[in-house]
């Protein structure tokens, strides 16, 4: 495995605070890997000590293999939930500070303004923009030096539809190119949507690793109807069921596991019945952030 | 270091008080001497009576006196270019620019080196200012200009810039430890009166360290030049201790400066 950053026994206190304990975390290159947690549960710290802004109380991280430095630091673009510029610059100005800061040409800023629809304004003052423009104009700074890796947190905070929009497409266009995206969240949906990896924090602790994939893995549950007044003894009778429910004017049918809606349809078209509705309903990254929250709490 | 000046002047050249503060400061270096001289002129058309002795006639504005009488003076201005150094330092923190910098691959040593750039900027420019207008006042007003007089006395020039630099690095160290520019400004204008507080009222047995307090050190540099007008003895040279003295400060402001920075989060 290509490792983009790794991450050993990285700890941080504020005073007694513990805001993050003892954190171990791999991210391979091309992932997209979303950091997920509640409010304060550690993410913004992780993703300031992984930046150098913030100092670590113990532990050690290593990205592209190599350990912390400006260097290194070069090749990552950050889209933070605030867009921070100086707001009496104007975007090229702004721009400029980042490119050379960056090592980047200056000749990146005009393409990078196009492409995030802010080339009109470009000699209006910082201050002036909207929000979203305000994070159109991190996404051109993130872009200018064509990243290997791309560090987002909540990048979608306060945004409008179309802004939200905008980014989710943008993610998936940089992930696209094969760049690792490290992307921290509370937007489950979000993150269910556009990552392939992903790992839960709470008060500082890592309580879950994995993959998306893998949440949906597992024993599924099927929603059925039919014009037919067996159906539910059918159902019952059926060898692939652990469970049948009616749920309004669903049955809510659970499958043994590796067992299918196919096959089901398939058992009841043998017996004469023709469905009405069939629905496989998935397990959410919602309903298992919320379990593997839970599961915490009791343990 | 170059790369590093040039990021901070985008910061500073589009940023209105720093010209106005730094115009207001050039004014008035260029406008002092020739004050000076019309009110002596004026003087001298009142009809005012030095016992016979005409008031143009004082040598503050020749060579080579001009030279430690102007540097002199002048140290009183270089609070307009703290407070340049202080706003740089203080937007970084109030607009989060510090934090952004970082993440964006400065690091922290990076950027103690861009602002000391400024620094080292603003001090030899006003230092080039200071000796160009004290050689065309110099020049304009000394009667038979010598070629070896217009240089005696020019090492004042140079310790105007070593005052100059070491009160602007104190004023960078203060801003990292307030971070608030109006604080540190406030602080900055307190210190004078503080300092020479406590220094009045310090037992006979410690008087030995006054040298060695941070504004005694910084204005030990150029001594008080007009008591020779009313025939007194004054230091007309630069006293290579105090030299040693400030350079020691300005090395352990920028050690602070570091260690503070490099210590917090951000």
């Amino acid at each position: 495995m290509d490792t983009v950053l790794s991450i050993k026994n990285l700890t941080k206190h504020y005073g007694r605070v513990k805001a993050l304990n003892n954190l171990s975390l791999d991210v391979a290159r091309g992932n997209v890997f979303g950091i997920l947690g509640p409010n304060g549960s550690g993410k913004t710290t992780t993703l300031g000590i992984l930046l150098d802004v913030i100092n670590k109380t113990s532990g050690e991280f290593a990205w592209f293999g190599q350990p912390p430095s400006k260097e290194v630091r070069k090749r990552i673009g950050a889209i933070l939930e605030t867009p921070i510029f100086y707001p009496y610059l104007s975007a090229t100005k702004n721009l400029q500070i980042v490119a050379k800061i960056k090592g980047a040409s200056v000749e990146n800023i005009d393409p990078v303004l196009k492409r995030v629809e802010l080339y009109e304004r470009r000699h209006d003052k910082f201050r002036t923009y909207s929000l979203g423009m305000k994070q159109r104009l991190s996404i051109a700074s993130a872009l200018l030096c064509d990243p290997e890796v791309m560090i987002l947190d909540e990048p979608t905070n306060g945004l409008d539809p179309q802004g939200i929009a905008e980014i989710r497409e943008l993610i998936k266009e940089i992930a696209k190119d094969g760049k690792t995206i490290i992307l921290a969240s509370h937007l489950l949906d979000e993150v269910q949507k556009v990552c392939s990896h992903f790992c839960v924090l709470k008060k500082g602790n890592l309580i879950y690793t994995g993959s998306v994939e893998d949440v949906s893995k597992g024993a599924v549950t099927v929603e059925v109807s039919a014009e037919d007044d067996d159906l539910s003894e059918i159902l019952e009778a059926y060898e692939g069921s652990t469970k049948v429910e009616k749920d309004g004017v669903h049955h809510l049918v659970s499958l043994k596991e590796g067992k299918t809606a196919t096959e089901l349809n398939a058992y009841l078209f043998s017996k004469g019945i023709t469905v009405s509705h069939l629905n496989t309903q998935r397990k959410s990254l919602e309903k298992q952030f919320l379990e593997l929250l839970a599961e915490s709490d009791n343990a | 270091m170059l790369k590093l000046l040039q990021i901070d002047l985008v910061k500073l050249k589009n940023y209105r008080a720093f010209w106005v503060l730094n115009i207001l400061y050039g004014l008035l270096i260029v406008s002092i001497p020739i004050t000076v001289m019309e009110f002596l002129k004026w003087l001298k058309l009142q009809g005012a009576d030095f016992d016979g002795f005409d008031p143009l006639k004082i040598p503050v504005l020749y060579f080579p006196d001009i030279w430690q009488n102007i540097a002199y003076v002048y140290t009183f201005l270089k609070i307009f270019l703290a407070i340049v150094v202080v706003i740089s330092i203080s937007n970084e923190y109030s607009y989060k620019t510090i934090r952004q910098n970082i993440i964006d691959g400065m690091s922290r040593i990076d950027f103690i080196k861009s602002k000391l750039a400024t620094i080292l900027l603003l001090s030899i420019g006003s230092t080039l200012l200071v000796f160009i207008t004290g050689m065309l006042t110099g020049i304009i007003y000394t009667p038979n200009v010598e070629f070896a007089e217009m240089f005696t006395g020019i090492q004042f020039v140079f310790a105007y810039f070593l005052d100059l630099f070491t009160y602007l690095v104190l004023a960078f160290f203060l801003t990292i430890l307030l971070k608030r520019s109006a604080l540190t400004v406030f602080i900055l204008l307190l210190f004078t009166p503080i300092e020479y507080a406590i220094t009045a009222n310090l037992p006979e047995a410690l008087e030995f360290l006054i040298p060695y307090f941070p504004l005694h050190a910084i204005n030990n540099l150029i001594a008080f030049p007009f008591k020779k007008y009313w025939f007194q003895e004054i230091q007309d040279y630069i006293a290579w201790e105090a030299v040693l003295v400030v350079v020691a400060y300005i090395v352990l402001y920028v050690y602070a400066i570091k260690t503070k920075l490099q210590k917090s989060d951000l």
